[in-house]
């Protein structure tokens, strides 16, 4: 009882000293703080809620592709389709963006919902990380921008190139468990099973349910991804890394940071690439077309979802080299 | 939290961003946001999601219905499953952030960490040809500085009259007289806009406040600046004008 009593004065005493602490704090802040701050908070949610605006659509496409993967597919069609050889399994994974015209945020649930359709390891990855950019709708920009020449031909050469050779590394594991995250939906949230009767109507009612569940999963990630994304961009002057890039190789580096922070789709990535053809070398422009579309801030959010940490590194890691050294030898070599 | 509570707040959270989306393409400031390109995506992400948000409250109607007679058949358990629940919340984190914060499409306060560029690339699928054509009135801030960066000779465009739209920016490497008159450059979302601008001289450009917007007429000089050529107009009138539905230009 005497505690209470004595501890609310002593309450107040601290309640007062932090009020005068503020208001003397506050009154140091120089003038112009607080329209600084509101300046980058507003920046902050326009940006933010760009990528958010932006992204959004791809990633209903692409969830309910998943959606309608789970419901259409069974496993005995999936391995008929797709070879279990790992090379061929790696090429054709590759290739399958063509006929799922997905961007970075719609192939990662659609690819997860392959993997539990038995798709090998190998196809999965090379299709995570080519799909973005080898479908009709990236082609089509990509020439929009650039032309119907050396910069699309390389762009999809080196992402294609890229894919199936962490197609292949990946496909040395024979345990999938070793490399996909275990499914916390087995037991949580999958249990939306098309059944064999269902009519068609019925089976599209389960798809978009699937929908909802995986929209809400890759969501957050989208989120949170494009929150930070937009944070360094409010905060981080672009100038200073542009002009930290001049020189073959960080020039590259600078073209490969900025890929990963500007987090922005691949449908339209060449149009903002086109921004800094005057400033940078083909090598790193090209260098941000290939690793733009398959590692970004977001995208790395969602993979950590979909595959255990090691193999995320794996698939940021080895993507990030060979794009470095593709950029470096079109500058040393090429040009 | 029990499997039909996340069920209806998922419908509720679908249905919110659903309405979130349509009010700002009613509002037009969608294009705050996206390249006017991408209208149409966000069009069918409105209905998308309402789409969902209807099934999700039958799939709770008919849970509800499933429950009455469950104790005779229970075959389906699709009322029993929990979807993926928890971080519903993060959910709420665009919509609050979409009302709390008044909308502001991006200008001066953006420079500081966007930078802007007195030059701006052709891209291939317009021809200069068709910048050309237009007459000299009605090309944009853009189209001035792509004709400047893409042609040899800029001696031709010197005395053409111009009559751009932009927001006012005063910098320090700029005269007295001087204020450059601004847009920003959308490809995709607000994350890729890049502010461009033209320098302006006009007498009284000291009247004038920061990113205000301005209707500049007067005729192209060209000038060097930072070793550059650069479209500048020496203003014959500067009205004010109030913003325009689509405040960025779209290359």
């Amino acid at each position: 009882m005497q505690t209470t009593v004595n501890r609310l004065p002593r309450n107040l005493i601290i309640v007062i000293a932090l009020g005068v602490l503020v208001l003397v704090a506050s009154s140091m802040i120089p003038a112009g703080f607080f329209t600084w701050l509101w300046d980058r908070l507003n920046v902050f949610a326009t940006v933010f809620l760009g990528i958010f605006v932006e992204a959004v659509p791809y990633l209903l496409l692409g969830t309910f592709a998943s959606g309608l993967v789970e419901v259409f597919v069974d496993r005995d069609q999936m391995s008929k389709w797709v070879s279990n050889r790992p090379a061929a399994a790696a090429v054709s994974g590759a290739f399958m963006g063509m006929l799922f015209p997905v961007c970075e945020c719609g192939v990662v649930p659609l690819t997860r919902r392959l993997f539990r359709k038995g798709l090998p390891l190998s196809a999965g990855i090379s299709f995570l990380l080519a799909a973005p950019v080898l479908n009709p709708i990236v082609i089509f920009s990509t020439a929009s921008a650039f032309g119907w020449g050396q910069m699309l031909f390389w762009r999809f050469a080196v992402s294609l190139v890229i894919a199936v050779v962490v197609g292949l590394i990946f496909s040395v594991e024979q345990d999938a468990g070793n490399i996909l995250r275990p499914v916390l939906s087995d037991h949580e949230h999958d249990h939306i099973h098309a059944v064999a009767g269902d009519s068609a109507t019925e089976k599209v009612r389960k798809a978009l349910l699937i929908t909802v569940d995986e929209f809400f999963d890759m969501g957050r990630y989208l989120i949170l991804g494009s929150m930070l994304s937009a944070g360094l961009q409010t905060f981080i002057p672009q100038s200073a890394l542009l002009a930290v890039g001049s020189g073959p190789i960080l020039s590259v580096l600078v073209m490969l940071l900025l890929a990963i922070l500007l987090s922005i789709c691949s449908t339209v990535d060449s149009f903002v690439a086109l921004g800094f053809v005057n400033t940078f070398s083909f090598g790193s422009i090209l260098s941000f077309l290939v690793f733009g579309p398959m590692v970004d801030i977001k995208s790395v959010m969602m993979y950590l979802q979909v595959f255990k940490r090691r193999a995320v590194f794996y698939i940021v890691v080895i993507p990030f080299m060979m794009s470095l050294l593709t950029g470096l030898i079109f500058n040393y070599l090429v040009r | 939290m029990p499997t039909r509570m996340i069920r209806s707040f998922q419908g509720l959270l679908l249905l919110g961003l659903s309405i979130f989306f349509a009010a700002k393409a009613a509002n037009g400031q969608l294009t705050w946001y996206i390249n006017a390109r991408f209208v149409p995506l966000t069009i069918f992400g409105i209905v998308f999601l309402a789409v969902l948000a209807q099934t999700v409250f039958t799939d709770i109607r008919r849970s509800r219905k499933q429950e009455q007679e469950d104790h005779d058949h229970d075959h389906h358990h699709e009322h029993e499953h929990a979807p993926a629940s928890g971080n519903l919340w993060v959910m709420l984190v665009p919509l609050a952030i979409g009302i709390l914060i008044p909308a502001r499409p991006l200008d001066s306060a953006a420079f500081s960490t966007k930078g802007f560029s007195t030059s701006a690339p052709l891209i291939s699928s317009d021809s200069s040809a068709r910048i050309f054509e237009t007459e000299s009135e009605e090309r944009n801030i853009l189209d001035w500085l792509k004709l400047f960066n893409f042609e040899e000779d800029v001696t031709q465009f010197v005395g053409q009259s111009a009559s751009v739209v932009g927001f006012v920016y005063f910098n320090d490497d700029l005269e007295a007289d001087q204020f450059y008159v601004s847009r920003f450059v959308v490809s995709c979302c607000a994350a890729d806009g890049f502010a461009i601008a033209m320098p302006v001289q006009w007498g009284e450009a000291l009247t004038l406040e920061q990113d205000s917007w301005v209707l500049v007429k007067g005729s192209i000089e060209s000038i060097t600046l930072d070793g550059n050529r650069v479209p500048m107009i020496v203003a014959e009138s500067v009205q004010s004008v109030p913003a325009p539905d689509q405040p960025y230009l779209f290359p």
